[in-house]
């Protein structure tokens, strides 16, 4: 019995040495890309290259990288929701031979102004270690959508034109003019 | 002639609303068009003005076929409508300004002013429609009506919201229009006592037929309808010196009711009266005439 | 004067002398207002850009403007009748043609005084992006159809159902079909009926040129056929709201 629990436990040990093994053998690049705006505002678009390569000497299977964003202004830390900066979220790859590279470009549309960190994530199928980039900063500057000072007085002189020809039409029908 | 329909019939899908309407409508003449609701005098209007096309049937006006020349038709005659609608946001001058235009009239605003003074509306130019009462509207309406000159004047129920003065004057007009300016008149009433005051020949229809047409003196003395009066006279008065054309019917202190034949004329009755001694204070009329030969007309039809 | 010019312009002067008409005025002056200091007050978690506001808001212009149509529309003929005034222009020496193009005119003033009304908000969400003058310039070119299209079916409707509130829901409930792409958004019409729809749709055709002006800077080349749909509706809605006039009875 003995001999049960001990063949047993350096079975499972093996198969843990096995997965991190497997965890190690994934790395993940990040960059910017050169013709990037040196300094961004809302509404243009910035692209990153990634390289996802297998270092190991076995085969990884059923990779998905993903691309998360968060915004870090301080006291404004939280994750974005990249619905409307990017419809290029995530890729998968079946199968990454040991010593094979996917490269991987993430393009993106400054929504919101703000400090922002990129970062890439992977995993495999077998282990489910997440591996990750190193991470990207990037500042995005603010751009009015609208020009507050056209909008008020115009908000408020339209409908006051209309209540001044509601007030010409009572006086006319008032004096009889 | 101003208006001839003969024989008109009209059908609004399968039901015949106008089964057979004769009119005629002479030059200068005031004719009263009456009949029970829903008897198709409107119908028949709607046919006069071209609005809407007759089955079968002649129908002329001021000698044109008022469905195939409705355009000239409308320029040389004028209608007011039973429901009188304006635009009331409008002042009353600038909407007449605005409807003469339409007919291609040169007004200016003194013709304007000139018009409504007419139908009693002095004064009244620069307010604004919706500041007028039922009769004022009444009055625009005719002043609308009168605006291109109209050789024949289509009035439904004309007096309507009108009090007893301004029923006069608007009768004034008419009668002014009919007189001394040739205007036939086509008047649509319910009031009988418009009728009597206004008109020379009458149309009664129901249910879209002509019941009877004619002058309205013919019509009462052919139906030998009688008038009734109640006279106040000199106490004492012996009912036995009566002329022949006055009948007693009843008799209550000083107050006499009597009657008499329609086709005499009332003024004669009394001046024999007053020759034969007896002393008229005052003379109301009571009904018969008018409104005796209308119900007995309708009344029949109904029966049958 | 031409009686079609005096019918057009007692129909402009009731939109800008009454106060039932001014009242309208106010109301989509307000909404307008409202909506563009809705936008202002975005300005700090916006996720739209200058030209996806400039596009929100000829968006709702058209609608607005294809809003007031159908009100005036509906009332155009029906409304009258209602009132008793129908009955003196019918005995106007006017033709039935001469009044249904008097009413067509006075949409025509209506949809105008509603272009110009919306002009300063459009210059005061678009000044600060590069497509202001193509806003402009297609806010005229594809809400005069789409508008005008709208005014006269609610002028047809108006002629042949005989009473306000019946022309008025009919209009109200084919403008709200048509303008469904508004509301629903893009997600909802990628299904094959929803291609269908827009593509055939003069509402979506003016939309999806709006989008594609302003916000993708395409050409006019690129826009034809939308421009086609929009002409086909004006013309459609304009051939039944004359034969609607026209059969119409007293």
């Amino acid at each position: 019995m003995k001999k049960i629990v001990v063949s047993l436990l350096l079975s499972l040990s093996l198969l843990g040495l096995g997965n991190a093994w497997a965890v190690d053998s994934l790395n993940i690049s990040l960059a910017p890309e050169q013709a990037n705006p040196p300094s961004p505002q809302m509404g243009d678009w910035l692209k990153f290259h990634s390289v996802i390569e297998n270092s190991g000497s076995q085969a990884a299977h059923g990779v998905v990288a993903w691309i998360s964003l968060v915004q870090v202004d301080p006291g404004h830390e939280q994750p974005v929701d990249l619905e409307d900066w990017s419809a290029h979220k995530a890729v998968t790859q079946a199968i990454l031979q040991p010593g094979q590279q996917v490269k991987v470009e993430w393009p993106m549309r400054l929504i919101q102004a703000g400090a922002y960190r990129v970062v890439i994530s992977a995993v495999d199928r077998e282990t489910g270690h997440v591996m990750t980039s190193p991470f990207v900063d990037f500042q995005v500057r603010r751009k009015p959508v609208v020009d507050s000072g056209r909008i008020l007085p115009v908000a408020l002189g339209v409908p006051m034109l209309v209540l001044g020809m509601m007030a010409w039409r009572r006086y006319r029908r008032r004096t009889g003019v | 002639m101003l208006v001839e329909i003969s024989k008109l019939k009209l059908n609004l899908g399968a039901h015949a609303v106008l089964r057979d309407v004769n009119l005629t409508l002479q030059k200068g003449q005031i004719y009263g068009l009456l009949g029970p609701n829903g008897a198709g005098k409107s119908t028949t209007i709607s046919v006069v003005t071209g609005l809407r096309a007759p089955t079968s049937g002649s129908v002329r006006v001021l000698g044109l076929d008022p469905a195939a020349d409705a355009l000239h038709l409308h320029s040389r005659i004028g209608v007011l409508a039973e429901q009188a609608g304006f635009y009331d946001w409008m002042s009353a001058g600038d909407y007449l300004l605005w409807v003469a235009r339409l007919y291609q009239k040169n007004l200016d605003k003194p013709g304007i002013a000139r018009l409504m003074g007419r139908v009693g509306l002095d004064g009244q130019s620069p307010a604004p429609i919706d500041t007028y009462s039922r009769g004022m509207r009444q009055r625009l309406g005719l002043a609308r009506a009168l605006i291109n000159q109209p050789e024949l004047l289509i009035l439904d129920e004309p007096t309507n919201g009108l009090d007893p003065r301004g029923r006069r004057e608007i009768h004034d007009v008419l009668l002014d229009l009919s007189v001394n300016q040739g205007v036939g008149i086509l008047l649509c009433t319910h009031l009988l006592d418009d009728v009597d005051r206004l008109c020379t020949r009458i149309g009664i229809i129901a249910q879209g037929r002509t019941l009877l047409e004619g002058s309205i003196a013919d019509l009462l003395s052919a139906q030998r309808a009688a008038v009734r009066y109640r006279l106040r006279v000199e106490a004492g008065e012996a009912a036995q010196q009566l002329p022949a054309e006055i009948t007693l019917l009843a008799r209550a202190g000083d107050w006499w009711h009597v009657e008499i034949a329609s086709h005499i004329e009332p003024a004669s009755a009394w001046r024999k009266l007053l020759y034969s001694g007896i002393r008229i204070d005052e003379i109301h009329r009571e009904g018969g005439g008018l409104e005796e030969l209308y119900l007995a007309v309708t009344e029949a039809k109904e029966a049958a | 004067m031409n009686p079609i010019t005096l019918i057009a312009r007692k129909e402009a002067g009731e939109l800008l002398m009454s106060g039932r008409g001014l009242a309208w005025l106010l109301a989509l002056s307000v909404i307008m207002s409202v909506l563009s200091l809705l936008l202002v007050s975005n300005t700090e978690l916006s996720l739209l850009d200058n030209a996806q506001v400039v596009y929100m808001v000829m968006g709702t212009v058209t609608a607005l403007g294809a809003l007031l149509a159908v009100v005036l529309g509906s009332d155009a003929v029906a409304g009258e009748r209602e009132r008793g005034s129908l009955m003196p222009l019918l005995l106007a020496p006017v033709t039935p043609s001469q009044i249904v193009f008097g009413k067509m005119g006075g949409q025509v003033a209506g949809w105008v005084v509603m272009y110009l009304l919306s002009l300063p908000y459009v210059w005061a969400v678009g000044s600060s992006g590069q497509n202001l003058t193509q806003a402009v310039a297609y806010l005229a070119l594809f809400g005069t159809p789409v508008v005008l299209g709208f005014g006269f079916l609610g002028i047809a409707l108006s002629a042949r159902l005989r009473s306000v509130r019946s022309a008025l829901l009919t209009s109200l409930i084919t403008l709200m079909l048509l303008a469904s792409p508004l509301l629903l958004g893009p997600s909802l019409r990628q299904s094959a009926i929803g291609k269908l729809f827009d593509a055939v749709n003069p509402f979506s055709a003016a939309v999806n040129s709006f989008d594609s002006v302003v916000i993708d800077s395409q050409p006019l080349a690129m826009q034809i056929n939308r421009l086609a749909i929009s002409l086909v509706w004006l013309v459609l809605t304009a051939v039944f709201a004359i034969r609607s006039v026209r059969k119409m009875e007293i």
